[in-house]
C-alpha cells in the first residue's frame, strides 16, 4: 500500500507545516512526566467501560501531571469522551480506579469532584445571565455574595466578558458562548479543567484564536487542562502531551513532536499529518541502519530504533516534507525513486506534489515555494526524482 | 440518554397510569357482570349488551350521534385545515390576532358559555333546533382542535418543498393538492378522528344546541347516569370505549405500516445507489 | 400565475374559517351580552324585548337595563358560586400539577424508545368519552363503591368512605379528567431540556435535588404555565363534574348557569351569569393566548 492520508486534508496540511518544528514550543522545558519524584494529579488505573456488549474504554492506564495541557485524541467513538466523562463522574467505570491527587474518586458523584468541565454543547443555563452562569458553581459552595461577585468578575475579565455580564446565553455569539462556558469552568478554580471538544462548534478562524486563548488561560491559571478532541491540529497546537486512542485502547502517549516524528503505528502516522507508507520486509541489518525490500521492488536503507529481525514485515513511513523532489537524478542519494508528477496542490508558501511511480504508487512530496527558484519550476506530467536520507523515515512494525 | 428507567421514574409512571386506567378497566369489567349491582361480582354475562339491543331510544340516539359526528368532523377538518394554513402560511393580514384568538379561545372556553351563546344565536336567527344546529355547534368547537393538530404538522415541514413545486410551475392550488396535502395527510386524518370523537363525546354544547326530537347518546347516558350506576350504562360505555380503542389502534397500525414501508423503500433506494 | 389571482386565492382560504368563527363564535357573545340586559318573559323565546323593525331601534334599546347584574351582585348565592368556582378550579389545578409533574418527568427521562408509547397511553383516555370517565368514578367513590370495599378489605377503614357528592369528589374528577392537558405541555418542556445542563450543574457542585430546583424546574416553567391555564380555565366553568360527583354544597358557576337556563328557564339571567364568568376568565384566557403565540413564534 502506498499513501495514507488523514481524513481532513485541509487540516493535516496545516498541521504538517506547524507541527514539524515543535521542539521550539514554549513547554519544551516542561516535562513532569520525566520526573520520577513527581506523582501525577490524575491516574487512571486499568479503566474499562462497557456499555452492554460494547467496550468503549479498554483497560486504560494513564498518568497526567499537574499543569499539563493534556489532549485525548482520536476519531469519534474511540472512547476519549467516555474516559473524560468518567473523570468528571458522569459515567462509572466497569473496572479500574480513578485517582485524583492521591485520592480514589471512582465512587464520588460529579458534584463532589475537584474537576470542572467545559461541555461540547457549552451547556449554558439558558435562564441565567452570563454572570449567573459563571457564578453558579460558586453559589453551590455557599460562598459569601461579595466574594462570588469578585471571582465572577475576575473570570469575566480574563475572558473579556464584562460587557456581556447581564446578557442571556441566547443573546451571545458562538464565540462569546464558548468563552462563557470556559469562564464558568474555571471560576471555581478547580484543580483540573476538562474540555470536551470545546471548540468543535466554532469556524476555523475563530477556532485558532480560541486555541491560543485556551493556552493563555491554562498558563495564567496554572490549572491542569485535559482536552478531548478529534482534531489533530488542535491537539498538536495546544497540548503538552497527547494520548492517541483507537477503539477504546491507548495507542501512544507522547509529546506532539514525538508523535509526529516517531509515530508508533501506521494508524497514528496516518492520523496525524500526511504520510507515505511503504510495505516491505527487512532484508539486512547493518550498523544502525536496516535495509528494506519494499513490496513493489524498491530497496530502501533507513535508520531504525525499533528492534527488528531479518525477514520481518515492516512499514516505512515518510513525511512528505522529508522527501526531496527534483528534475535530475540525485548523484549520491541512498534512496531514490523516479516518477511522474500527477497533481500539484499549491498552498501559498508550500506546494504538494503527488507523484506516480512506475509500479503505480502515489507518493506525496512537499516543497517550499522560495521566491527565487534557480531550478525551473516543476510542472504537471514532468518526470521527477524523489529522494530521502537514511534518517528521514520511521520504521513501523504494527 | 438513559437506557433504563430509574426507580423514581418507573414508580411515578406506574402510579400515574394506574390512576388513569383503573377506573376505565373497572367499568369495562363490570359491564360483563351477571348481577345488577355494579360493584359486586357475580359471574360473567353479556345480558346487558343484549338488553341494549332492544332499547330503541338508545339506538336512535346512537344513530343521531354518529350522523352528527360524521358530518361535523368532515366539515370541521376542512375548515380546520384552512385555518391552520392561514395561521402558518399566510403571514400577516388584517385581523390576524383576532383570528388566532378565535382559534385558541374555544380550546379553553367553558362549554356552558359556548353552548349558551350558540343557542342564543340559533334562536336569534330563527333556526329550527335539532340535528343541524347540533352539527353546526360541533363544527365550531371541533374545528379549533383540528386547526391546532394540522398547524403543528404544517409548522414542522419545510416550506421550500412548496416553493420548489411552485418554482416548477404548479399553481398554489395544485401545489396544495399534490405536495402539501400528501405531506400533512396523517395530521389531517388525526384531526378528523379527534373531531369525530369530540363530537361523539360532547354533552354540554349539544344539550344547549338541540331541540325536540334530536337526542344524542351522551345526553341519553347523562339522563340515566343521574339516576345512578347501572350495568347497562357500563355496557354502552364499554362499546364506545371499544370503538375508540379499535379506531386508534387501527390508526396507529396504519401509520406504523406506512412509516415502515417508506423506511424499506428508502433503504432499497440507498442500497441500489450504493 | 399572476400576483392578483394569488392574492385572491389567499383570501378565499382565509375567509372560510374566519367567517365561520365570526358568525358562530364571536357574534354569539354579543347576543349573549344583549340578552343579559333583557328581562325574562313567559313567551317563546322566553325573554323581552324582542327586536322588531316596526317599533324601531330606539324603543328596543330603551327597554334594556342592568337589572340582572344588580341582581347577581346582590345575591350572595351567585357571588359565592363565582368565588367557590375559582377556588375549586385553583385547588384542582395545583393538585393536577402535583400528580402530573412526576409523571411527565418520568416520561421525559424514560428510554427514548419508550416515549412514543407512553405519550400514546397518556392521550388514549382523552379520546374516550369524558362523561363515561366521570361516570366510572361514581362506582369507585360511592359509599358501597370499589374504593370503600378495597380499603375495608385491607382493614384500613371500618366505615364506608363519604367522598361521593362532596367537593373532594369534584377535585378527584377534575384531576382525573384534565390530567392529560397538564402532562402534555409539561412533558414537551421537560423533554426539550438538554441533559448536559444537569450534568453541568452537577459538575459545578450542585446536588441532584438542588439541580432539579435550579435548572429543571425553572426551565419547565413554560410547560407548568401552559398546563395550569389549560386546566384552570375550563375547570372554572365545569358543569358535568360538579353535577355528577359534587354534592348540594358544591357551588360551581357552570352548574348555576345550567340550572338558571334549563330549570328556571331564565335566559337573561343565565346570559348575565355567562358574561360575568367570561369577564372573570378574560385575564387567564388572554395569558393563554399570549403563551400560545410565543410558543408558535419560537417553534418556527
Amino acid at each position: 500500500m502506498g499513501v495514507v492520508t488523514a481524513r481532513d486534508p485541509q487540516a493535516s496540511n496545516a498541521s504538517s507545516q506547524r507541527a514539524g518544528p515543535r521542539t521550539a514550543a514554549p513547554q519544551s522545558g516542561f516535562a513532569p512526566w520525566k520526573n520520577p519524584s513527581l506523582s501525577p494529579i490524575v491516574r487512571f488505573e486499568g479503566i474499562t467501560k462497557r456499555f452492554d456488549d460494547f467496550v468503549a474504554v479498554n483497560d486504560v492506564t494513564l498518568d497526567i501531571y499537574e499543569k499539563e495541557f493534556f489532549a485525548l485524541l482520536g476519531p469519534s467513538g474511540c472512547g476519549k469522551s467516555t474516559l473524560l466523562r468518567m473523570l468528571a463522574g458522569f459515567e462509572r467505570p466497569t473496572q479500574g480506579k480513578t485517582i485524583v491527587a492521591g485520592q480514589d474518586i471512582t465512587d464520588l458523584p460529579p458534584y463532589q469532584r475537584p474537576v470542572n468541565m467545559m461541555f461540547q454543547s457549552y451547556a449554558l443555563f439558558p435562564h441565567m445571565t452570563v454572570e449567573g452562569n459563571i457564578g453558579f458553581g460558586l453559589r453551590q459552595e455557599g460562598m459569601p455574595k461579595n466574594l462570588i461577585a469578585e471571582r465572577v468578575d475576575e473570570a469575566m475579565g480574563m475572558l473579556e466578558l464584562r460587557q456581556f455580564a447581564k446578557r442571556k446565553p441566547n443573546q451571545l455569539s458562538g464565540g462569546q458562548q464558548q468563552r462563557v462556558a470556559l469562564a464558568r469552568a474555571i471560576a471555581k478554580k478547580p484543580r483540573i479543567v476538562l474540555l470536551d471538544e470545546p471548540l468543535g462548534a466554532l469556524d476555523k478562524k475563530l477556532r485558532q484564536q480560541a486555541q491560543f486563548e485556551l493556552m493563555r488561560i491554562q498558563e495564567t491559571t496554572g490549572t491542569t487542562f485535559i482536552i478531548v478532541t478529534h482534531d489533530q491540529e488542535e491537539a498538536m497546537t495546544v497540548a503538552s502531551r497527547i494520548a492517541v486512542m483507537e477503539k477504546g485502547v491507548l495507542v501512544q502517549v507522547a509529546t506532539p513532536g514525538d508523535i509526529y516524528e516517531n509515530p508508533k503505528t501506521r494508524y497514528i502516522a496516518g492520523f496525524i499529518g500526511d504520510v507515505n507508507v511503504f510495505e516491505g520486509t527487512v532484508s539486512a541489518i547493518g550498523d544502525g541502519c536496516i535495509e528494506i525490500s519494499a513490496k513493489d521492488g524498491y530497496q530502501f536503507k533507513t535508520r531504525s530504533s525499533e528492534p527488528v529481525s531479518v525477514g520481518q514485515q515492516v512499514w516505512l513511513a515518510l513525511r512528505p516534507e522529508k522527501i526531496r523532489i527534483a528534475h535530475e537524478q540525485p548523484a549520491s542519494a541512498v534512496n531514490a525513486i523516479p516518477g511522474k508528477v500527477e497533481d500539484i496542490g499549491y498552498l501559498g508558501s508550500i506546494s504538494h506534489y503527488h507523484v506516480r511511480t512506475a509500479p503505480g504508487e502515489r507518493i506525496t512530496a512537499l516543497r517550499a515555494n522560495a521566491a527565487h527558484t534557480v531550478e525551473r519550476p516543476i510542472s504537471w506530467e514532468d518526470g521527477v526524482w524523489l529522494d530521502w536520507p537514511v534518517d528521514a523515515g520511521v520504521v513501523l512494525t504494527g | 440518554m438513559n437506557k433504563n428507567f430509574s426507580w423514581f421514574n418507573l414508580t411515578s409512571i406506574t402510579f400515574g397510569f394506574a390512576f388513569l386506567y383503573i377506573p376505565i378497566l373497572l367499568l369495562v369489567i363490570f359491564s360483563f357482570n351477571e348481577s345488577k349491582l355494579v360493584t359486586v361480582w357475580a359471574g360473567w354475562s353479556t345480558k346487558w349488551y343484549s338488553a341494549l339491543l332492544e332499547n330503541q331510544a338508545l339506538k336512535d340516539a346512537a344513530w343521531v350521534t354518529i350522523r352528527v359526528g360524521l358530518v361535523s368532523a368532515t366539515v370541521s377538518t376542512v375548515l380546520g385545515t384552512l385555518a391552520a394554513i392561514t395561521l402558518v402560511r399566510m403571514g400577516r393580514f388584517p385581523g390576524r390576532t383576532l383570528f388566532s384568538g378565535m382559534i385558541f379561545a374555544p380550546l379553553v372556553m367553558p362549554e356552558v358559555i359556548i353552548g349558551l351563546s350558540l343557542l342564543l344565536l340559533f334562536v336569534a336567527m330563527g333556526f329550527d333546533r335539532g340535528f343541524w344546529t347540533i352539527t353546526m355547534a360541533h363544527i365550531t368547537f371541533t374545528m379549533c382542535y383540528a386547526a391546532v393538530v394540522v398547524q403543528a404538522r404544517l409548522q414542522d415541514f419545510d416550506k421550500s418543498v412548496e416553493e420548489a413545486a411552485m418554482d416548477l410551475g404548479a399553481t398554489p392550488i395544485n401545489t396544495f393538492f399534490q405536495v402539501t396535502l400528501p405531506i400533512i395527510a396523517p395530521s389531517v386524518i388525526s384531526a378528523w378522528l379527534l373531531s369525530f370523537t369530540l363530537s361523539l363525546d360532547d354533552l354540554v354544547i349539544s344539550s344547549f344546541a338541540t331541540g325536540p326530537g334530536a337526542t344524542t347518546l351522551p345526553m341519553k347516558i347523562y339522563s340515566q347516569v343521574r339516576l345512578g350506576v347501572t350495568p347497562e350504562i357500563n355496557a354502552i360505555s364499554t362499546i364506545l370505549i371499544g370503538i375508540v380503542t379499535i379506531g386508534l389502534l387501527l390508526a396507529a397500525y396504519v401509520t406504523k405500516r406506512q412509516t415502515e414501508r417508506s423506511e424499506r423503500e428508502r433503504r432499497k433506494a440507498f442500497g441500489a445507489a450504493g | 400565475m399572476s400576483a392578483k389571482a394569488n392574492g385572491l386565492g389567499r383570501w378565499y382560504v382565509i375567509a372560510a374559517p374566519y367567517l365561520w368563527l365570526l358568525i358562530f363564535f364571536l357574534i354569539p357573545f354579543f347576543i349573549v351580552f344583549k340578552l343579559s340586559l333583557s328581562d325574562v318573559a313567559t313567551a317563546i323565546p322566553p325573554y323581552t324585548p324582542t327586536f322588531s323593525w316596526s317599533e324601531g331601534i330606539g324603543k328596543f334599546i330603551s327597554q334594556l337595563d342592568f337589572e340582572n347584574y344588580t341582581f347577581i351582585f346582590g345575591d350572595p348565592l351567585y357571588v359565592n358560586a363565582y368565588l367557590s368556582s375559582v377556588k375549586i378550579a385553583a385547588i384542582s389545578t395545583v393538585l393536577t400539577l402535583l400528580v402530573a409533574y412526576p409523571m411527565a418527568y418520568g416520561m421525559a427521562r424514560a428510554p427514548k424508545s419508550w416515549q412514543p408509547t407512553l405519550m400514546m397511553l397518556v392521550i388514549l383516555p382523552f379520546w374516550t368519552s369524558f362523561l363515561i370517565r366521570i361516570y366510572a368514578w361514581i362506582a369507585i367513590l360511592k359509599p358501597e363503591g370499589f374504593l370503600t370495599m378495597f380499603l375495608m378489605k385491607l382493614g384500613i377503614i371500618s366505615e364506608p368512605l363519604q367522598i361521593m357528592n362532596t367537593t373532594t369528589a369534584v377535585y378527584i374528577g377534575i384531576v382525573y379528567s384534565y390530567l392529560p392537558f397538564m402532562i402534555l405541555p409539561l412533558y414537551a418542556s421537560l423533554e426539550k431540556i438538554n441533559p448536559a445542563l444537569l450534568e453541568a450543574a452537577q459538575d459545578l457542585g450542585s446536588r441532584p435535588w438542588r439541580a432539579f430546583w435550579q435548572i429543571t424546574f425553572p426551565l419547565s416553567l413554560p410547560g407548568v404555565f401552559a398546563g395550569c391555564l389549560l386546566v384552570f380555565i375550563p375547570a372554572v366553568g365545569e358543569f358535568v363534574i360538579p353535577d355528577l360527583l359534587g354534592g348540594s354544597d358544591t357551588l360551581m358557576i357552570g352548574k348555576t348557569l345550567w340550572n338558571e337556563f334549563f330549570n328556571n328557564r331564565d335566559w337573561p339571567l343565565a346570559s348575565a351569569v355567562a358574561v360575568i364568568l367570561l369577564l372573570v376568565l378574560t385575564i387567564p384566557i388572554v395569558l393563554f393566548q399570549r403563551q400560545q403565540q410565543i410558543e408558535r413564534e419560537s417553534g418556527r
